[in-house]
């Protein structure tokens, strides 16, 4: 096959050794690594979709943002090795059916749908498109996700207010 | 008090099982102790809870020392207790044992004491206020008081031929006299040291990084300084008018008029590290009046008393205190009539800051202790002697 | 065994002096030169339709029908990839022993003057000595991780190398993204501090990694906002877009020519400190209160790699500023056209468009540099904050600031009429130069107050 086809093998395999470890790890930072390779992965995924401001939001939100946050979080908390690995109440039975189930399914949709296939093109500008649709077309889903995301802020300070209060 | 800290120690140690919060060592190999000294820190993230500092860890009995050797013999030693303003470590011992032996040094070598201690104090506070800046982050104060304690280093060194561990004071009086022209070099010194101390204001003191860092942090009120028998700037940063150079005035002081800087809480609130730090640099200036009233007066005569090679005092007990760079210094000398010390005793400044730290580090930042140990000038041997 | 590299003043320099001046010349000035040169060369070249037509003319190739282009493509991408990481590494060496030599200056002391004439060598010996250096690694850490954080911050400052325009021409690729991109790549210096706080397993380097992450992603938040006004003014997200908006005259820039701007441009400036973690916000590593911070259990090649990302950062740095507020590579006289006339229509363009090439990357580097000597300068002057001070300073001043900034932006660029824009380019360069000349003033002025000492240029 071609180059590009050999990037895509790479990019998807990085995304899903990288989900897999997230997954498995017995160490939750090394969980919080692997979900580095998954998004770093589904970036160059965008990437090679020809969608390049997504792509870097991906970077900039994902990595810069939501990672970080997590390794944060991770960094305070005293027992990173050696956790238990999943939520056991539901026991294995019930895991191993979800998984097949649920697998069962993905693997349809991805063998049967018809995926529309583009012709290859090279990354064009982007980002006057998507700005001219947030701020046109789809003006209201995006303003109301700006509301939600206002109210989960002041939420979060209320949240974290109340904390300090309670600690001094 | 050193057994409560070890108990303190191990309560601390034993606390790390809790989720938030985690005990730190600061020290003893850390850059902004000054000098081996171990801080036990319990923390949560950046807020302190408690910080235990552990005393005793240069201890090198130089006390001990006192009571094996001769009257003159221990002099070399006092230098060691304080190794950054020696001068005041010789001068109170001296004057400690010239009362045990009820002689006076003579007036020109009272003089010179005068002059060579405060020329000392200017040196010791640039290197307190430099190593308080570099604490809080900025590394340029501190060369640049690093080259005007050369000029006074220099100076010392044409005085006594030391620049570190002087040796200078004898028992009745000094070791050397000043030589030919010294008075116009130190004259000279002074001179650009009183320009250049606004230098120093416009590079650190006023600058708004440092205040915002400095002021209201560790604030010691008026009582707390008090009863934790703290001296020196320290005392008199939180607003204590108390310096021993006027209030039990020893030597050729009485004969000068000079000022004593307290904290006036300019940026903040009375006795905080601002206050302390600048108490310290207007000491400097204090400090330059003072040698230039004892070079004016300086009298003529005899530098050395009347002394025996190895004196034999009467019994009895005598003290001397003086006003060191870290505030009072006070030697307790013990005599049973022999040619050596019967029981020496040396009270610190150092040893009485570090009282005050865990009573300060309740509830501040990591940034704030290294800026409340900065501002008390701790020298690390002087508190363990 | 004594290990002799030529590097030993004591030996080769002192018995040849001319020799040590040669290395020194040649370090100093062929390194960089030549790099510039091999950027100036591969740089242009660097894309598929060129090298196709290349490949056609010269070699009579057809190398776009072939199924190996992407392999050449990639390769030429290697090259250039390859000179930029040289570049960075070789800026990373020089900037340390300016700024050693700056702050020796500045500090009333010497500095390093050993190895080469001036000490210029000393970089070279300081990357030697850190190689040679055993590479500890504390028993109780995470070994992989512990190894692995420093490419992170690697991986973190190489990225914006990709879009950072060194001249008309000299950048890797022009991406429609390019201020946006660099914004995210700042992501994996993060990972990098984090990582490494945590895989140290030691106290110090825990508060460093927690420190430095905080800080970095709230400072994020400013300079992405600030930068956000170039990007309106010039409406493009691209750097050399960014950059062609301007002009090569001062008042041309875009930090004299809105006043939003002018604000903008200290506000993002004041941010990429704090995340290139420079003093004043030097909080991560902090000597005097965390020992080292992140790298506190780092020795050897690895401390030299986060050294380097820390250095070589104040060229990113300076260079983003550069590119978006202060005229990029723009050579005063020079518009686009002439670019263009030189370029010609042939394959190989005139010489005279090299000599412009190499006019407009002298612009961008001098300007740069005199940024980062700022930088340096800030640094030997002003103490560090305190971590709650650095939150309030970004989120109560900085942020709303950059909004402010960015809203008025908005409205100017609606408003106001070219000739305003123009007659507020001349004032406010007006203003910035009278600004220069009073401070030159007071601090000529300061400087005479102290008697005695005198600024003695003999140890320099």
């Amino acid at each position: 096959m071609n180059t590009q086809f050999a990037i895509f093998v790479f990019l998807a395999l990085a995304t899903l050794i990288g989900a897999a470890s997230v997954a498995l790890s017995r160490n939750i930072f090394w969980s919080a690594m692997g979900l580095l390779s998954c998004l770093v992965g589904v970036g160059g995924l965008y990437v090679m979709l020809s969608a390049d401001f997504v792509a870097i939001t991906q970077l900039l939100v994902y990595i810069g943002g939501v990672l970080v946050l997590i390794l944060f979080a991770i960094m305070l908390t005293s027992q990173i090795q050696e956790i238990s690995v999943s939520n056991r109440s539901v026991g294995l039975v019930g895991g191993y059916l979800i998984f097949f189930v649920v697998s069962t399914l993905l693997s349809f949709v991805a063998l049967w749908a018809p995926w529309r296939l583009t012709s290859k093109e090279p990354v064009a500008n982007t980002t006057v498109a998507l700005g001219d649709g947030l701020l046109g077309t789809w003006l209201l889903p995006f303003e109301i996700a700006s509301v939600l995301l206002v109210a989960t802020l002041v939420g979060a300070i209320v949240i974290a207010r109340k904390e300090v209060k309670s600690d001094s | 008090m050193a057994i409560d800290m070890k108990i303190e120690r191990q309560i601390l140690r034993r606390t790390e099982t809790s989720d938030e919060e985690i005990v730190v060592n600061f020290g003893p190999q850390h850059p902004s102790t000054h000098g081996v000294i171990n801080f036990v820190t319990q923390t949560t993230g950046e807020i302190i809870r408690r910080s235990v500092p552990e005393v005793g860890y240069l201890h090198r009995g130089l006390e001990k020392i006192g009571e094996m050797v001769t009257y003159p013999g221990y002099m070399p030693f006092t230098d060691r207790i304080d190794y950054v303003a020696a001068m005041f470590a010789n001068e109170g011992y001296a004057l400690a044992v010239e009362r045990l032996l009820g002689i006076e040094a003579p007036p020109r070598a009272q003089y010179l004491r005068a002059i060579a201690g405060e020329l000392c104090r200017i040196s010791s506070h640039f290197i307190a206020v430099g190593t308080m800046a570099t604490d809080i982050g900025a590394a340029t104060p501190l060369t640049h008081g690093l080259r005007e304690r050369e000029s006074v280093n220099d100076l010392i060194e044409e005085l006594c031929g030391a620049r570190l561990t002087f040796n200078y004071h004898r028992i009745g009086g000094v070791s050397f006299d000043a030589p030919a022209g010294w008075s116009d070099k130190v004259l000279r010194f002074l001179d650009h040291l009183d320009s250049y101390i606004q230098e120093w204001d416009r590079l650190i003191s006023f600058n708004q990084i440092y205040v915002d860092r400095l002021a209201n942090v560790g604030v010691i009120t008026r009582e707390q300084a008090v009863d934790y028998g703290l001296v020196g700037p320290n005392l008199r940063g939180s607003g204590v008018q108390w310096d021993i150079r006027r209030d039990l005035s020893y030597g050729a002081y009485p004969d000068f008029a000079f000022d004593i800087p307290v904290g006036t809480g300019r940026f903040g609130t009375v006795g905080d590290c601002w206050d302390r730090y600048y108490v310290r640099v207007q000491e400097m200036l204090e400090s330059s009046k003072i040698i230039r009233q004892a070079l004016a007066k300086l009298p003529e005569g005899e530098i050395m008393a009347k002394v025996a090679r190895k004196p034999k005092p009467d019994a009895g007990e005598a003290v001397g205190r003086v006003e060191s760079a870290r505030g009072e210094m006070l030697y307790y000398v013990v005599s049973d009539g022999s040619e050596k010390a019967y029981r020496l005793r040396v009270r610190t400044g150092s040893f009485l800051a570090m009282g005050i730290i865990e009573e300060l580090s309740r509830g501040i930042m990591v940034a704030d202790l290294i800026a409340i140990i900065a501002s008390l000038d701790i020298v690390a041997p002087e508190i363990d002697r | 065994m004594r290990i002799t590299l030529g590097l030993d003043s004591t030996s080769l320099s002192r018995r040849y002096p001319r020799l040590a001046i040669l290395a020194t010349l040649f370090m100093a000035f062929g390194l960089p030169l030549g790099l510039y040169v091999a950027a100036l060369a591969v740089f242009p070249l660097n894309t598929p339709e060129r090298l196709d037509a290349m490949a056609e003319q010269w070699l009579g190739y057809d190398l776009a029908g072939s199924p190996y282009r992407y392999i050449v493509y990639t390769a030429f991408l290697l090259l250039v990839a390859f000179i930029a990481v040289n570049y960075t590494a070789v800026f990373g060496g020089v900037s340390t022993w300016v700024e050693r030599r700056v702050a020796g200056r500045m500090q009333s002391r010497i500095g390093p003057n050993r190895p080469g004439a001036a000490g210029f060598l000393s970089w070279v010996a300081d990357a030697v000595k850190m190689i040679l250096k055993e590479d500890t690694i504390p028993a109780e850490a995470d070994h992989l991780l512990f190894r692995a954080a420093p490419y992170f911050s690697m991986v973190g400052l190489l990225l914006p190398f990709v879009v950072l325009p060194f001249g008309e021409a000299t950048v890797v690729t022009d991406m429609n993204v390019g201020v946006f991109y660099v914004a995210a790549a700042s992501a994996f210096v993060v990972v990098g501090i984090l990582v490494s706080g945590w895989a140290s397993n030691s106290k110090w380097a825990l508060f460093g990694g927690i420190r430095g992450a905080a800080q970095v992603m709230s400072y994020e938040i400013p300079a992405g906002i600030a930068m956000m006004v170039p990007v309106l003014m010039a409406g493009t997200l691209s750097m050399q877009g960014i950059v062609r908006a301007q002009g090569g005259w001062p008042w041309q820039w875009f930090v004299f020519q809105n006043p939003a701007a002018f604000v903008a441009f200290f506000i993002a400036v004041t941010a990429s400190l704090a995340e290139g973690n420079r003093t004043p916000f030097d909080l991560p590593e902090a000597e005097s209160e965390l020992v080292a911070g992140y790298h506190a259990e780092y020795s050897g090649f690895r401390l030299a790699i986060f050294l380097m990302v820390e250095w070589a950062n104040m060229w990113i740095m300076a260079g983003l500023a550069v590119t978006l507020f202060l005229g990029g590579w723009q050579v005063p006289g020079y518009g686009a056209e002439d670019y263009a006339r030189l370029l010609g229509t042939g394959l190989l363009p005139a010489p005279g468009w090299f000599g412009l090439q190499l006019l407009s990357m002298l612009m961008f580097v001098v300007k740069t540099w005199a940024l980062v000597f700022v930088f340096i300068w800030l640094r030997w002057t002003l103490p560090r904050v305190r971590v709650d001070q650095m939150m309030s300073l970004c989120w109560k001043y900085l942020v709303p600031g950059a909004f402010l900034c960015f809203v008025v932006t908005l409205v100017w660029q609606l408003l106001v009429p070219p000739a305003g824009v123009a007659f507020t380019g001349y004032a406010l360069t007006a203003l910035a130069l009278f600004v220069l000349a009073k401070f030159a003033v007071a601090t000529r002025r300061n400087i005479s107050k102290v008697a005695g000492h005198r600024v003695d240029l003999g140890n320099w």
